[in-house]
């Protein structure tokens, strides 16, 4: 049993977006929808200041994992559960595609997996489509690649090291020290759903 | 703060939260007029199917929101009634559809004090429905103008407005005594009712003008729409509250609260639509970028 987390640290992040072809990639996320995809990670681009101090900014996101997540509250059916390493994770066989999840969570994590986009998933993929059914989606943190003792793939193929993933509980892994320095921090805390995906800033 | 508006849900989920509280609405009235103010068994019967009618038709809505409309029996799974408000909510209208059904038996053979604790038990889960459609809103965090104790109640009460509209629209061509002491009874409720909607809604406004900056987004996007103002302010809350006010002064005047009560059952979906509409993530900043 782990705990699984992870942090971003945003000042290294160089906003290549590798991370975000790579996730799309492994878990066939519908990069082909329209007004820019869908996806299971993000990297959104900031510009903090007024001019001329403008500074520019890339800021990773993903399903925070929440230890109380309000995704988790409101489905119906039991299909997002959170499995023994706490990672958020949804049963497709269980889900009715209500919504409900994707208007409760506070961290715009999930999307809907349509019918055009199992159409799409089976013209890119063919035989290695992943995604056989309509359902919400979101990060699994790779859990197919934790089996097999592997990195999520965002986190393997990150060039700048901003996306640092591990054991909480183990604290002698990097994100057990960052978050425990006090240097990582989680977002939106006053929203009470303890995210355990945290960030430098 | 990233601010930004809720795309996930819109008419089917208003049509149901609104089908889902004046049904429930109707069921727990009409009930209530057949045990506490004389009205006949047949009045009992049709008004308590006549509220399931409409509960069904709005499930039909839900239904068709899924992604996957052919799974909807797992929303009875277990698993979910421990948190989730729309598997509550599915136990609660399983509810109202037996104790409504049976009670509408029970008061067709005349098993007078059966009928009696199956209507109550009806009313009790009519009255749970009104209440849960806006438990359902609530529990989105990330929308501070939906994450509110107030949103349950004013659904609770524009529910039971509508429900008191409908039950009007029933009573409306009828002469006979116990008719009309009720209809007078329930137009009397309804000027209650819609006095107290409109308070619930100054006291939203007032708390929205005050801080959050999502609520204060929902507030503008409201104020902003005329069918907002001009729809649902205007013509369902104030328009009829002057209507069945004025009419219950007068005689013969029921044609008059029969129309007010169209503008509160147009109003009452109004209302849930855009409550739907202006619904506003408040994102921690770069989330939406
Ligand atoms: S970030 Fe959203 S989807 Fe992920 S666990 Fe938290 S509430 Fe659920
Ligand atoms: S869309 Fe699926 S995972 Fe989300 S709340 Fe509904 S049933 Fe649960």
């Amino acid at each position: 049993m782990a705990r699984y987390g992870m942090v971003m640290n945003v000042k290294t992040c160089l906003g290549c977006k590798a991370c975000m072809a790579a996730c799309s990639q492994w878990n066939q996320t519908p990069f082909w929808a329209e007004d820019g995809g869908k996806w299971r990670t993000r990297v959104t681009e900031l510009q903090e200041g007024k001019f001329p101090e403008v500074k520019r900014e890339f800021f990773p996101t993903i399903c925070m994992h929440c230890v109380n997540p309000p995704c988790h509250s409101v489905c119906p059916t039991g299909a997002t559960y959170i499995n023994k390493d706490g990672i958020v994770l949804i049963d497709y066989d269980l889900c009715l595609g209500c919504g409900y999840c994707i208007e409760a969570c506070p961290y715009d994590a999930r999307y809907e997996y349509e019918k055009e986009d199992l159409e799409k998933d089976e013209f890119y993929f063919g035989e290695d489509a992943r995604h056989h059914q309509v359902h919400v989606d979101k990060c699994t943190f790779c859990v197919d690649r934790l089996a097999e003792g592997e990195e999520p793939s965002c986190a393997a193929t990150c060039v700048g090291h901003a996306r640092i993933f591990g054991d909480l509980d183990d604290p002698k892994s990097e994100v057990a020290q960052l978050v425990n320095s006090g240097k990582a921090k989680p977002l939106g805390e006053y929203m009470g759903a303890q995210p355990k995906v945290y960030y430098i800033k | 703060m990233d601010l930004v508006q809720q795309h996930t849900w819109g008419w089917f989920i208003a049509i149901y939260l609104y089908l889902g509280g004046l049904g429930g609405a109707t069921l727990a009235l009409g009930i209530l007029g057949e045990l506490r103010f004389n009205k006949s068994k047949w009045f009992g019967i049709g008004t308590s199917l006549l509220g399931l009618a409409i509960l069904s038709f709005g499930l039909i809505w839900l239904v068709l929101d899924l992604l996957n409309p052919l799974r909807f029996l797992l929303a009875f799974w277990v698993k979910g009634i421990a948190h989730s408000w729309i598997a509550r909510g599915m136990v609660i209208i399983m509810g109202a559809y037996i104790f409504g059904l049976v009670y509408a038996v029970a008061a067709f053979f005349e098993w007078t004090t059966f009928k009696k604790w199956m209507g109550y038990a009806a009313m009790f889960c009519g009255f749970g429905v009104t209440t849960y459609t806006g438990l359902l809103l609530n529990a989105n965090v990330g929308i501070p103008f939906w994450h509110t104790p107030a949103l349950p109640v004013l659904f609770t009460v524009s529910a039971f407005s509508t429900g008191c509209a409908m039950i009007m629209w029933v009573l409306a061509g009828k002469n006979d005594h116990e008719s009309e002491h009720f209809f007078h009874a329930v137009e009397g409720f309804d000027i209650f009712l819609i006095s107290l909607e409109l308070l619930i809604i100054f006291a939203y406004f007032d708390f929205a003008r005050l801080g959050n900056a999502a609520v204060m987004k929902s507030a503008h996007l409201l104020l902003a729409n005329p069918l907002f103002t001009i729809g649902f302010i205007s013509l369902g809350l104030v328009a009829p509250l002057i209507l069945e006010a004025y009419a219950s002064m007068k005689e013969n005047s029921k044609g008059l609260a029969a129309f007010a009560s169209a503008l509160v059952l147009i109003g009452g979906f109004l209302l849930r639509y855009l409550i739907v509409w202006a619904g506003v993530f408040q994102y921690p900043h770069g989330l939406a970028g």
